[in-house]
């Protein structure tokens, strides 16, 4: 499935948070990450985040697509980051 | 399914935390580690002994290519599935002069049956209909004699008469000025068509080495391809079974929709090789080709083509093991 | 080679997955139950170490209730009941040859249930019929052919088995 993943974390958790998306997707620009990503590894993504967020501070946000089929990404500007696999 | 990363930048990889990222002209590329299982390096690119540690610690397989294209070798880190009695299975059958060709056969077989497949899908297509009965003909004789050989030696022989009657179509099939086949040449190709050739092949190779680390094989003990104990052969063997249906069916179809054209190879004194941009053109499509699935009739799902490379691998074990003897897969569209 | 309570439990799922195990050939390493499943336990066994393990058995909990002994077996899902109550079975009888007698449960945290398991003259029978028919499978020198049931579905083992199109 492709995943979108948003979050907004305190800022002493901020560094822990993106630490581990970077494991598991490609980060995009702040705060938001992207990419293909399998059932199980998309379930231990949410493990790890769970484990570190404080939910009375912190938020996270997961838009998935089983398919990119129907979906369309346009950028403007400078480009960061994003999925990429040649480099 | 975890996804192949090509590197043609030059930089420096590194491991940092519990990632791994390409530093290059001071942007810094995460790479997600938990969804990586290879990766390509075409570049001028510093690996640290850190990097590698923990490439080898998430089981990613490391290859090279020097600056021509050509394949210089692999990390192909410290076994992490290792089975006694498959290692002795697949020695016995290597040692067992009878079973080493019961094997070589096969892979021969399904590989001619992959060409043959690969010919009658443009002769449904194209006008000239002779051309591929005639060699379709041509292998049919051959396939007979597959089973009079008496050594390794001669069925690579045959294997090497079909080839060379297979290739002698691709004119037919390409129909371009630009990309005529002449002959096989390789160390350097002398035409576009071989430098497309021996590119692709060298990529399917180490395809099938990566599927191998995933298996409790033996990538240096191959059956087909002589064994010296120092280099891996087992994927030489195996990738002669998808070689036709992937890297040749690429190829007629990128030169037909002419995604590569004569700007994507560069001229050396000796011979002509795929430039940058055309590799990248061609590894990027590869992988498309890579996650196309087809229906898989006893998992009741459809597989991709790189997976159907790990089944092969499993069908190939089940053969050493003593279960059932090896069908090469055989492509139905 | 000893019958451990793990190969009591592959026993009663499937014959050749008790032979693959015991000839080291683990299932694909990249299947997503399985790597999910390692990743939980992973996680949980850092947080709490309460395994005891004696002879060749390996036990999840233990405690004393009513003067007797308590042995608790910790499973993901009642999916495989038959195989998770043999298993706990092949350890309360180990445990009555060594002259303890104990009661068992089966805890399924997330399912939040708990079966009780007690030990019987039927099941160590049963018992000792799995472990001759357990070593007479190890002893074959080809795995036992696969076979189309229901776990096949969820098994990490079910491309090698039906790797054939």
């Amino acid at each position: 499935m492709f995943v979108i993943l948003v979050y907004d974390f305190n800022e002493k958790r901020v560094a822990k948070a993106l630490k581990i998306a970077r494991k598991y997707l490609h980060w995009v620009q702040n705060s938001v990450f992207e990419g293909e990503l399998s059932e199980a590894n998309y379930k231990k993504l949410k493990i790890e985040l769970q484990a570190i967020m404080h939910p009375n501070e912190d938020s996270v946000i997961f838009y998935t697509f089983r398919t990119q089929k129907y979906s369309k990404r346009e950028e403007f500007g400078l480009k960061k980051g994003g999925e990429e696999f040649i480099l | 399914m975890k996804r192949t990363l090509y590197i043609f930048q030059n930089g420096e990889l590194r491991r940092k935390d519990h990632s791994l990222y390409f530093e290059t002209e001071g942007r810094k590329k995460y790479i997600p580690v938990e969804n990586t299982s290879d990766i390509y390096i075409f570049g001028e690119v510093d690996v640290s002994k850190r990097f590698l540690e923990f490439a080898s610690q998430k089981q990613i397989i490391v290859h090279y290519f020097n600056h021509y294209g050509y394949y210089v070798g692999s990390f192909y880190p410290r076994e992490h599935l290792n089975a006694g009695h498959v290692i002795l299975k697949q020695a016995e059958h290597y040692l067992d002069g009878r079973k080493r060709l019961n094997l070589a056969r096969r892979f021969i077989e399904g590989s001619i049956q992959q060409m043959g497949r690969v010919l009658k899908y443009y002769r449904s297509r194209l006008e000239a209909k002779d051309v591929f009965d005639n060699v379709l003909h041509d292998f049919e004789k051959e396939s007979l004699l597959l089973s009079d050989a008496q050594s390794v030696e001669q069925l690579m022989a045959l294997e090497g008469h079909v080839r060379e009657k297979y290739y002698s179509t691709f004119d037919t099939i390409i129909r371009h000025p630009d990309f005529v086949f002449e002959k096989r040449t390789k160390r350097p190709p002398h035409n576009r068509l071989n430098a497309l050739i021996s590119f692709g092949n060298s990529i399917v190779y180490t395809m099938c080495l990566s599927e191998i680390y995933k298996t409790y094989l033996d990538p240096r003990i191959g059956f087909l391809h002589s064994t010296n104990f120092r280099r891996f052969s087992l994927h030489l063997d195996v990738a002669e079974i998808f070689k036709p249906i992937i890297v040749d069916r690429l190829i007629f179809s990128l030169i037909n929709k002419k995604m590569l054209v004569k700007k994507h190879f560069d001229k050396l004194t000796d011979g002509i090789l795929l430039s940058e941009e055309g590799r990248k053109i061609f590894v990027s499509e590869l992988e498309k080709k890579m996650q196309t699935t087809v229906q898989h009739r006893h998992l009741g799902k459809s597989v991709s083509y790189r997976r159907l490379i790990r089944l092969e691998l499993y069908k190939i074990q089940k053969h050493l093991l003593g279960e059932k003897e090896y069908e090469p897969y055989a492509a139905k569209w | 080679m000893p019958v451990t309570g793990t190969d009591i439990w592959y026993y009663y799922i499937c014959h050749r997955e008790v032979w693959l195990m015991k000839h080291q050939i683990a299932p694909d390493q990249e299947d997503e139950s399985l790597d999910l499943g390692r990743f939980i336990s992973e996680i949980y066994y850092r947080r709490n170490k309460k395994e005891l393990s004696f002879g060749n058995i390996v036990i999840d909990r233990v405690r004393q209730e009513d003067g007797q002994l308590v042995v608790g077996e910790v499973k993901k899902s009642s999916r495989y009941m038959k195989s998770a109550t043999m298993q706990l079975l092949y350890y309360l009888d180990y445990l009555r040859r060594m002259g303890i007698e104990a009661r068992g449960e089966l805890l399924f945290p997330e399912e939040r249930k708990k079966e009780v398991v007690e030990w019987t003259e039927e099941a160590r029978v049963e018992l000792e019929r799995a472990v001759k028919e357990i070593q007479r499978i190890l002893r074959m020198p080809v795995p036992p052919k696969p076979k189309k049931i229901q776990f096949c579905a969820k098994c990490a083992y079910r491309e090698y088995c039906w790797a054939e199109e």
